[in-house]
């Protein structure tokens, strides 16, 4: 569950919210008579792709972890254990000069956004797990209180002056009356898991990619992909959301051997669902970016990357208004077994990329 | 055939009878274990009482200097009710009665609170602190319960596997002779029986996060509580491993040789516990 500003001004269709959107990412637009896809259409578009399912794929999985350094680790011991790799931490450490927080990345204080992003995660999985809501605001308070973890944030909400609490209620009765609109029933033959974590480390240690998903759907893969992995938001669209479903593609890619078949992305503040299919361009693209967050967060890499650079792996840099778009598709193709290189790709590799361990030419 | 329907499946049968002496050195083992043990916890009081657990070899070989802190007050949380919902919702769905996890929680807990209710037994332990929470948190519980189930539900067709197969059941205890009380608990989600004229049961264990290095000893430690358990009954065969996070499925045969370096891990754990104790000063000689 990831949560931004509920008070941004973004729109569907809107250019800042058509960033993000990679090789064969969908979204729902605001075109004029637009509404969000409910019931047995957004099913089907988290199901049919457009796109075959991808198949077990040894070959790229083994250059994935070779990329990576999977099986190599960090050639050195970790104090205090391996080093956990989330979405949320390579988006923290992508982070350009220009947009970094002077005193490093902070735990971040609560605020309504915050605190209807936490509720909506529990009211989402309430709702995937007994199909039903009956007092939102309510539940989701109740859920929050078997959490440990969430008690500082409860206790902020207690401490919600009285306009400020009918705010944050009104914000979460409308997201989650759309959950409830709008969501489809998922068949419990489909397996649905809410929270699950999945799990890669490193053979000789040093540190573990780790992603915990809202909603895991399908049965494990036996001759084709199988799985869809969904993220639920209640903020806005940003870049970073992109991001962060495609490395739970490459987790997932890399813990199973198969590729989920779609990673998407669900906004309940306006019912936009943004869907991957996941192609073993995807997840390479994913192993990339999460190899430069690699090299900041356990080696010695090359420090910041610069905001002038144009292929910047930095999400805030692809959210600004002034910024290209990135340019981080046009970036050379990765000679990998199984996936196709686009010809004429001339694209020097982004700024303070390294050679890929063992990677083999086109 | 799923991925772990062939793990569980006994790597004996009646063609392939056990070799002789495979298991031959269980009473070996069983005595240098108490003799280890005993030697462990001579510093501790008399009376002190050690409880060995597949989660405390792990932390002794991880994070050993954990092992002297004092534990938190217990109370339950969604993530403790989830393996013994999540087991009973695997064994129904397995007996037919469900088509899957996420369709069998909710029945399965109302039903556990309405018996509870009725006549005071309770059979997960839960029921009354359950019975108390709001929707929102009685929701959280059967979330749980239901993606761990699910990871069990799906790594073996145990529709198929029919009686064989018995999900959950008591934990394995058995406790070590001697004045201090060492109490060793095997718990594993399922034993598969071997089939007919086959020999010792298979175990299944599932764990969160990923193998250690020494997984294979971490399995062996069921199979070896289960032998001590129960002396008269064939020693388990092997034992599968289930991660569901990392996505790992392991399987050990058991032999005297994994018993014995089992056995030796669990020595070596409760030796660092007692230092730990008497280090910390909460059990003086």
């Amino acid at each position: 569950m990831t949560t931004s500003d509920a008070a941004g001004t973004d729109r569907p269709g809107s250019p800042r919210t058509r960033r993000g959107q990679g090789p064969g990412g969908r979204r729902t637009t605001g075109a004029p008579g637009w509404r969000p896809p409910a019931g047995p259409a957004l099913l089907d578009r988290l199901r049919v792709t457009g796109r075959a399912r991808p198949v077990p794929d040894p070959e790229l999985v083994a250059d994935l972890r070779s990329h990576l350094g999977l099986d190599v680790g960090t050639g050195h011991p970790v104090p205090g254990g391996p080093v956990v790799v989330t979405a949320a931490r390579l988006t923290q450490a992508l982070v350009c000069a220009a947009h970094a927080e002077p005193d490093g990345p902070r735990e971040p204080e609560p605020t309504p956004a915050l605190a209807c992003g936490a509720l909506i995660d529990v009211l989402f999985r309430q709702l995937v797990v007994t199909g039903s809501l009956d007092d939102p605001f309510a539940d989701g308070l109740d859920a929050l209180s078997v959490d440990d973890r969430r008690r500082p944030l409860l206790a902020w909400i207690d401490a919600l002056a009285p306009g400020e609490r009918d705010g944050l209620r009104a914000e979460v009765l409308r997201q989650a009356e759309g959950l409830r609109q709008r969501w489809p029933a998922l068949d419990p033959s489909w397996l649905p898991r809410t929270k699950e974590c999945l799990r890669v480390p490193a053979t000789a240690g040093g540190f573990e990619l780790v992603a915990r998903v809202d909603l895991a759907v399908g049965r494990p893969a036996v001759d084709e992909a199988s799985v869809a992995l969904v993220d639920v938001t209640s903020g806005t669209p940003r870049a970073a959301h992109a991001a962060d479903r495609r490395f739970h593609a490459l987790v997932e890619t890399l813990r199973s051997g198969v590729p989920p078949f779609a990673v998407a992305t669900y906004y309940t503040r306006t019912g936009e669902c943004d869907v991957d299919a996941v192609t073993a361009d995807v997840v390479v693209h994913a192993a990339r970016r999460c190899r430069a967050g690699l090299d900041v967060l356990v080696g010695a890499g090359p420090g910041r990357w610069s905001a002038d650079g144009s292929s910047s792996w930095c999400g805030a840099c692809a959210d600004g208004p002034l910024q290209a778009p990135p340019t981080v598709h046009a970036a050379p193709p990765i000679a990998m077994a199984g996936v196709r290189t686009a010809a004429g790709a001339t694209a020097p590799p982004p700024v303070g990329a390294l050679p890929m361990c063992g990677e083999r030419a086109a | 055939m799923s991925p772990l329907a062939t793990l569980v499946e006994s790597p004996t049968t009646v063609e392939d009878p056990v070799p002789a002496g495979v298991h031959g050195g269980m009473t070996g083992v069983r005595d240098r274990l108490v003799d280890g043990v005993a030697a462990a916890v001579g510093d501790l009081a008399t009376g002190a009482l050690v409880e060995v657990s597949l989660p405390l070899l792990r932390r002794a070989g991880s994070r050993p200097e954990t092992l002297g802190q004092p534990e938190d007050p217990f109370s339950w949380k969604p993530a403790f009710a989830r393996r013994s919902l999540g087991l009973a919702a695997v064994g129904a769905c397995a007996g037919g009665r469900f088509r899957a996890p996420a369709e069998a929680v909710g029945p399965l807990a109302d039903h556990a609170v309405d018996e509870w209710r009725r006549t005071g037994w309770r059979t997960f332990h839960w029921e009354p602190w359950f019975a108390g929470l709001g929707a929102g948190a009685r929701a959280m519980v059967l979330a749980e319960a239901t993606t761990w189930a699910s990871h069990l539900w799906a790594s073996a067709d145990w529709g198929a596997l029919g009686a064989r197969a018995r999900i959950g059941g008591a934990d394995d205890l058995w406790t070590c002779p001697g004045p201090r009380t060492v109490r060793l608990k095997g718990r594993c989600e399922a034993r598969v029986a071997p089939p007919a004229g086959g020999s010792g049961p298979v175990l299944v264990s599932v764990s969160c996060g990923n193998p250690s290095d020494r997984w294979e000893e971490e399995l062996g430690y069921l199979a070896l509580v289960a032998a001590l358990r129960s002396p008269d009954q064939p020693v388990p065969v092997r034992v599968a491993g289930l991660w569901p996070d990392a996505g790992m499925r392991r399987t050990v045969d058991v032999d005297d040789a994994l018993l014995s370096a089992s056995a030796e891990r669990v020595v070596g754990a409760v030796a660092l516990v007692a230092r730990a104790r008497v280090t910390a000063g909460s059990d003086p000689v």
